[in-house]
């Protein structure tokens, strides 16, 4: 596979990235509009390599860690463009563009890792599982961000002294709109993704499948994300708190994602 | 292209100097007139506001004696001696002159940067001097660039964006909490010109309504009416405050009418959604302690004054980008003038007509082979004067023209239709 498509998508991204470098150096938004572009442009082309990967391996290409980061990348870069278009939420690009960029760059690198190709694990269920997943983390890093996002805006607003950022920063209550939509969507995508490879898991090794550190983790993860979205629901948590725990569930996520051994060991199978 | 600018402003010269400088707009066309009649002044625009008194001029030659005879003109007609003026004066030349002016219109050289009046000022002027007849195509030029100019740099930087007074600052912040004001209540406590000013501007942003509160009904009863709000009784404060988004308190109350548990309560009520305090009374009437709750903002008159601060800092800061843009613009003005200047233009039209003439005699000579002297002499002499009787009228216009204020607009279009390229 050339990869022909990414590496040029891969080419608009750092675009976007110097977008980013751009703007916390320079406090220039010059860039912008034109990094947005190569933004949207980057995304249609990632798209396209996507489909191609898929018709190439003859099934949806989310079976080695790559591939799911350049699924990964194309969704956030897809959520950044909706949350842009819904928003108008520009400050979002410096957190996602180099991201995006990074992930693709992961994933446009040499592909010589690990390929799920033990056929008792190559079912529909491992697509499902994968793509579940990585929808909800993508949904959930917006929530982090938009936590992140919130914290540095409320503390300019409670210290009472407007720094470089608090003119750049949407308002409190975008954000917190933010933070709460995308956390209602990323939740049931993470518990069918958690359903779904119980399942799997099931189907494959009887009702007696092995628990790995993976799976305990991913469970703690989902346990933090259903409080905060019970807390906010019924407490009426919001703002600060609500961010200290989106932040801390992206953690758990990002050690989860980083935890690969037990069933999920992908590099030494 | 010989600009020059002579002025004094706020930077330079106190008020009682300025103020006795100044122009009042009903004279402003007798003195373009009489600044017009000096010798060697081909075109002239004078600004005159509360901060600045200003001539710009274009001289037909670049002696050097041009600005010291604005000076003079500026101190005679006040019937002020130059010597008086002179430590107060500025004196711009040629590009120098024309990013004065940019700065000036984009607010750049303003009290406070960023703010929009002068650019109306100097519009204003602008069309006195145009009614009156001193602007020729060249300060028309100049002036409408310095229009677009001011514009731009609005958009591209944010000289303009950030409040620079205490009741916009409020607003802002109420902005920055809440994103749009729309469905927002406003309880305001007490009477006061300050709060009064804030609820006005809330108001106007779109904020949804307003109840009134005094420890006077009557008084409460009379701001309500003012503002379209609905007055409550003082002690129901509290229990109305639930309702509402902002607060503003300036009252003369020498308690605290607000404090930590209060704000708990209120929080409480409202399901933890955010209230934005404002406490502009001296003494305070909301506990500061109240600021360290979750959701609740509570900003005094010295934390307001501080935003207004920085924002100002902000302007500064957001003013070097402006200056950048400036000199790109004075550059591409300075470019484009020279491409329209009338002299050049009238060159290139008598090159053009030449070759056009000589090429047609060539094709004649290769058809009917070389002609007698005399044959020649007749040919030269009727190809030559068809070429000035058509040029005779147009370059005698272009040399009117440039006295005009939509002269380089012509040359323009002259230049155009005759392909004659720079």
């Amino acid at each position: 596979m050339s990869h022909l498509w990414l590496r040029v998508a891969l080419a608009l991204y750092s675009l976007g990235l110097l977008h980013a470098v751009l703007t916390v150096i320079r406090r220039r938004q010059k860039v912008f509009r034109v990094a947005l572009s190569a933004f949207a442009l980057g995304a249609l082309l990632h798209l396209v390599s996507l489909v191609e990967d898929g018709l190439a391996l003859q099934h949806f290409p989310i079976t080695s860690l790559q591939e799911a980061a350049s699924l990964a990348a194309f969704l956030l870069a897809g959520a950044f463009l909706l949350v842009y278009w819904r928003y108008r939420f520009q400050s979002i690009a410096v957190f996602v563009f180099p991201l995006v960029f990074v992930l693709t760059l992961t994933a446009a690198l040499e592909r010589n890792t690990y390929y799920a190709d033990i056929p008792l694990l190559r079912t529909t269920w491992l697509y499902l599982h994968v793509s579940l997943i990585v929808l909800g983390n993508t949904a959930f890093f917006l929530t982090f961000i938009a936590g992140v996002m919130y914290l540095i805006q409320e503390r300019a607003l409670k210290l009472k002294k407007p720094w470089a950022f608090y003119y750049r920063l949407p308002p409190l209550e975008t954000i917190d709109d933010l933070a709460y939509k995308s956390l209602a969507v990323g939740f049931p995508f993470i518990t069918l993704g958690i359903i779904s490879g119980a399942v799997w898991a099931s189907a494959v090794w009887g009702p007696e499948w092995p628990l790995d550190p993976k799976v305990a983790l991913s469970f703690v993860t989902w346990l933090i994300y259903l409080s905060l979205l019970f807390a906010r629901w019924s407490a009426g948590w919001r703002g600060r708190k609500a961010s200290y725990f989106a932040i801390l569930g992206f953690i758990a996520i990002v050690v989860t994602w980083g935890t690969n051994t037990g069933v999920h060991s992908f590099i030494t199978p | 292209m010989n600009f020059c600018l002579v002025g004094l402003s706020h930077k330079t010269a106190p008020v009682e100097v300025r103020e006795c400088l100044a122009i009042p707009e009903d004279l402003l066309p007798d003195a373009l007139r009489a600044a017009a009649a000096l010798p060697d002044i081909g075109e002239v625009f004078i600004l005159s506001t509360c901060n600045r008194v200003e001539i710009l001029a274009r001289a037909e030659t670049d002696d050097g004696n041009i600005g010291p005879q604005l000076a003079d003109f500026l101190a005679r007609s006040h019937d002020l001696t130059l010597s008086e003026l002179q430590q107060h004066l500025y004196e711009y030349r040629q590009q120098e002159a024309i990013r004065h002016l940019f700065r000036v219109a984009s607010s750049l050289d303003s009290m406070v940067i960023g703010e929009s009046q002068v650019l109306g000022q100097v519009k204003a002027a602008y069309n006195v001097a145009r009614a009156t007849g001193t602007l020729g195509g060249t300060l028309e030029e100049v002036l409408t660039r310095s229009f677009a100019v001011a514009k731009r740099i609005r958009t591209e930087t944010g000289i303009a964006a950030s409040a620079v007074s205490v009741s916009y600052a409020a607003v802002e912040l109420a902005r920055k909490i809440f994103g749009t004001l729309e469905a927002k209540r406003i309880l305001l406590i007490g009477a006061g010109k300050m709060s009064e000013l804030a609820a006005k501007h809330l108001l106007h942003s779109g904020a949804a309504g307003i109840f009134v509160t005094n420890r006077t009904p009557e008084r409460a009863q009379e701001m309500a009416s003012l503002l379209q709000g609905r007055p409550i009784p003082f002690e129901q404060l509290l229990e109305y405050a639930a309702q509402c988004d902002i607060l503003i308190s300036s009252t003369a109350a020498p308690d605290f009418l607000i404090r930590k548990n209060d704000g708990q309560r209120l929080l409480a009520e409202r399901k933890n959604r955010p209230i934005f305090l404002i406490d502009i009374a001296v003494p305070r009437n909301i506990d500061p302690e109240v600021n360290k709750l979750d959701n609740l903002f509570l900003y005094d008159i010295d934390d307001l004054e501080g935003v207004v601060k920085s924002n100002l800092q902000e302007r500064l800061r957001e003013a070097q980008r402006g200056e950048q843009i400036t000199e790109q613009e004075v550059e591409k003005l300075m470019r484009r003038l020279k491409t329209l200047d009338v002299v050049p233009t009238i060159i290139d039209l008598q090159a053009h007509f030449e070759q056009v003439r000589q090429q047609e005699l060539e094709r004649m000579e290769a058809r009917f082979g070389s002609l007698t002297p005399e044959q020649r002499e007749a040919v030269e002499a009727l190809t030559r004067g068809m070429v000035n009787k058509i040029l005779h009228s147009p370059i005698s216009h272009l040399k009117t023209l440039a006295q005009h204020p939509d002269g380089l607009k012509l040359v323009e279009t002259v230049r155009r239709i005759f392909n004659l390229k720079h």
